[in-house]
């Protein structure tokens, strides 16, 4: 009988703990798309901030992460990619290329913020590029490249080496097979690397503090070296340091409530991506 | 893959000479002025592009002398070290008080307190009085509310009292969460800029007026006669820094501030005109 | 294209790869070295002693007071706090899943898990100053919710889905053998997952804990939004407190560049970077430990 309560509680507590991360999620999602959706409309989307900051709509802080997010993806994309079929297709395993990819996993652990203040001392300051939205995207994009180093080594290590073998025996080049034959394949591994990290790079604040985001802009930003606003530094000025913090609460809402909706379409693609990929294997 | 050379010629081309953007950056006080000011300067000069960040003084005096702003928004003064600092660089620094302000000390509106000495407020804010009994009848502990080292605010109220802040204050974001902490803490005490407490004459919190001496009588800072006639103590003008290189560069957005639409915003929100 | 031809180009393009590639070695190498440049400027105005033990965080211009003992304490209660409730919660969740959870409510459950831990550090912080902070001054009767016991609740969500997916990962990675031998000598399904297949799993759920420990100690917003940032030596859970991370975000854009306090900065940034390397190449070594057991 005794045993029979201890098998109870043994379930109760591993049921208990999923039902509470479970119940974490949802009162997350709950708290704020239920207090967000009332203030996100198409005027929200789609109007520059008026009266302060009080009123009006997060068009420049959408464009602003947008275009963040394209520039991140612009220089991390070729660099990654590149580095990871270097290390994966040409480089002989040696005790280097070991050393090499176990730094590149560390330094997927790295804080943000200290990649934030890299970026500090290096694009603002010594490349002279000042606080704008190549410093900060020059920023992320380092802070994505080991991600998208290593999913894109995952993606090509499961393009099985018979088919390398095949095409260089009938004669292709090594970087035709690459370009033919094993890209295409590991194409959409690769493409849900790429999706995630702009979802994580759409919701870093701590990198862009310093190397080029702006509390407000009065106007979109067209050029590469102008500053910029984004979803999640106006989520955190409006719920910390703006005048009137009680009066835009609710437009700190609909602003999380756009980035976690941002957030979730991106990882929602690639979830499909990968979802389709498998089922073809 | 042609589009992605395409993009990228594009992004580059773009990176022409950034001569048409105005940064201001600083002070925490004077940001949410600055962005109604640049809100209605959009209106009459929308090809002027201008971004505004808080972050406090220190923020925005450093920012200058890095180059990553074009004005800085100070709440203090300028000290002897940073004014080297800019002649080191080559670059001196000139100022524009374009408004003035008085700092606020405010506490929740239902503590038993409405006004209290500046020798007082020193005790308090260095840590030598903890809790409320020697000035009301409410055995509470002090919970301070202020703000950090980069704040102009910090600053001016730390050297107007010739003190150290005890290191068990809280240091808080921005003034906005500091009225937030004393709306919900009822014995805390804090400091803001008057422009943050001039509209919202709620219930919850109340703003002490100040004296100085035993029979002086005591001063609001929501009061703009006093104001205007010197005699609050914690009064300040508001600085914008800037090189005395890019004035051309910025020219327009100053004037725009001296202007009648400007002043007349600067009035709404809760700061005092400069008595020139 | 002639052989020659295509040969050529075939050259050429493994010398752009490899380009490309040390390239980016180069510059993530970069980071390294500027931290540990910055920081020897820094070691040359403040001796290390008065670094490590020094027990104020005061930079105010020149009398500034450089010591990193309430940084590190503070980083430590955070850290520390979100652990005790993220490692028990996180296990018996990865438990739940991999053994008791019937395929289909797997199916569902894992992507719940992956949206929780794709929701940005911003959107954490803010509920932890509009739900969780308020909710914590009520609790416990005391004014202000920003505090480290904030800081902990919302670093656990944080850390929560790493270390459910790698715990998970190490469960599943037990050989079937070994709970088959344990059900056949007479145990049943409890006895055999707390004291065989678990245990079994060790190296895994080691190497779990250690990545979430290493997430959590490098939150930035989160902590700067619902800590409180007092930095002093913080005495219990209750007290506000101010991480390193959180030191770097306030502190960072106010420093003319080249100052002491601008390297001591740094200096702060390689304490993190090591720390954080640390654990990190712990969970490596234990993730080791448990592709033996996959191979």
């Amino acid at each position: 009988m005794i045993k029979k309560v201890k098998y109870l509680c043994d379930w109760i507590l591993l049921s208990g703990s999923t039902l509470t991360v479970c119940l974490v999620l949802v009162v997350i999602l709950w708290d704020i798309f239920s207090k967000g959706m009332s203030s996100v409309s198409w005027n929200f989307i789609s109007h520059f901030p008026t009266d302060g900051m009080t009123k009006g709509g997060i068009l420049p802080a959408i464009i602003g992460t947008l275009l963040l997010t394209l520039i991140t993806t612009i220089f991390a994309l070729p660099f990654g990619v590149a580095c990871a079929v270097y290390l994966n297709e040409y480089a002989r395993p040696s005790f280097l290329t070991n050393i090499i990819r176990a730094c590149i996993r560390n330094l997927a652990g790295i804080p943000s913020i200290i990649y934030g203040l890299f970026g500090l001392a290096l694009f603002v300051q010594t490349l002279r590029l000042g606080t704008s939205v190549l410093s900060a995207g020059l920023t992320l994009g380092l802070l994505s490249l080991p991600y998208i180093i290593t999913t894109t080594e995952e993606a090509l290590k499961r393009v099985p080496n018979s088919m390398r073998e095949a095409t260089l025996a009938l004669g292709a080049t090594q970087f035709e097979t690459i370009k033919d034959v094993v890209l295409p394949k590991a194409l959409p591994g690769i493409l849900t690397g790429v999706i995630l990290t702009m979802s994580r790079a759409a919701g870093e604040t701590a990198p862009i503090l310093f190397t080029g985001v702006a509390f407000y802009i009065n106007g979109l930003t067209t050029s590469a070296n102008q500053e910029f606003m984004a979803l999640p530094y106006h989520l955190y000025m409006l719920s910390t340091q703006h005048q009137s913090i009680e009066q835009v609460r609710p437009l700190a809402y609909g602003t999380a409530t756009i980035l976690i909706l941002l957030v979730f379409s991106l990882n929602i693609i690639a979830f499909y991506i990968r979802f389709k990929h498998r089922t073809q294997d | 893959m042609k589009y992605y050379f395409n993009c990228l010629i594009v992004l580059l081309m773009s990176c022409s000479g950034d001569n048409d953007t105005i940064k201001i950056k600083g002070s925490d006080t004077e940001v949410n002025l600055a962005v109604q000011l640049a809100e209605s300067f959009h209106r009459i000069n929308p090809g002027i592009f201008v971004s505004i960040s808080g972050g406090g003084s220190g923020l925005g005096i450093a920012s200058l002398l890095n180059g990553t702003a074009d004005v800085a928004n100070s709440s203090r003064s300028i000290n002897e070290i940073e004014i080297e600092m800019f002649q080191q660089k080559g670059s001196p620094v000139d100022s524009f008080v374009f408004a003035q302000d008085a700092i606020a000390f405010v506490v929740a509106g239902d503590l038993p307190i409405d006004s209290i000495s500046t020798t007082d407020l020193k005790n308090i804010l260095d840590g030598h009085y903890t809790d409320w009994t020697s000035l009301t009848p409410k055995n509470m502990p002090i919970n301070i509310y202020g703000r950090q080292s980069n704040s102009g605010t910090h600053d001016f109220v730390r050297k107007r009292l010739g003190i150290d802040f005890t290191p068990y204050a809280k240091q808080m974001n921005g003034n906005a969460q500091i009225l937030e902490a004393i709306k919900a803490d009822h014995s805390g005490i804090g400091y803001v800029g008057a422009g943050y407490v001039a509209h919202r004459g709620s219930g919850e919190i109340k703003v002490l007026t100040i004296y100085n001496e035993k029979n002086e009588k005591a001063v609001s800072p929501l009061d703009a006669s006093m104001i205007a006639a010197g005699k609050y103590y914690f009064q300040r003008p508001l600085f914008q820094y800037y090189k005395a290189g890019s004035y051309d560069k910025i020219r327009p957005f100053i004037d725009f501030e001296k202007s009648e639409e400007g002043k007349r915003i600067i009035q709404s929100a809760g700061y005092y005109p400069v008595n020139k | 294209m002639t052989i020659k031809r295509r040969e050529h180009t075939d050259w050429l393009l493994k010398q752009v790869f490899k380009g490309a590639g040390l390239i980016t070695i180069g510059l993530l190498g970069g980071i390294f070295f500027m931290l540990i440049y910055n920081s020897f400027a820094f070691f040359v105005d403040v001796k290390p002693i008065d670094f490590f033990t020094g027990f104020q965080w005061n930079p105010e211009n020149t009398k500034g007071k450089y010591g990193i003992a309430p940084l590190l304490v503070s980083t430590g209660l955070v850290t520390l706090g979100s652990m005790l409730i993220a490692v028990p919660l996180g296990i018996f969740t990865a438990a739940f899943l991999s053994e008791l959870a019937h395929h289909r409510l797997k199916a569902i459950l894992k992507p719940f898990i992956e949206m929780l831990a794709a929701i940005p550090s911003v959107a954490i912080g803010f509920l932890g100053i509009v739900l969780v902070g308020p909710g914590i001054a009520k609790l416990f009767g005391i004014a202000n919710g920003l505090n480290a016991l904030n800081g902990a609740v919302l670093l656990s969500v944080m850390a929560l889905p790493t270390i459910i997916t790698i715990s998970e990962d190490a469960i599943n990675a037990v050989p079937q053998t070994h709970r088959e031998a344990s059900l056949a000598l007479g145990a049943n399904k409890w006895e055999t997952l707390f004291k065989v297949t678990l245990p079994a799993a060790l190296p895994g759920l080691i190497a779990a804990v250690m990545l979430g420990l290493g997430r959590a100690l490098g939150e930035t917003m989160t902590v700067l939004m619902a800590t409180g940032n007092a930095s002093v030596l913080p005495t219990g859970f209750l007290d506000a407190v101010r991480t390193i991370t959180a030191t770097i975000a306030i502190e960072m854009g106010e420093v003319p560049y080249q100052t002491t306090h601008y390297f001591a900065l740094f200096a702060i940034a390689v304490v993190l970077f090591l720390i954080t390397l640390f654990i990190n190449l712990l969970g490596e070594y234990f993730a080791n430990r448990l592709r033996k057991f996959q191979a």
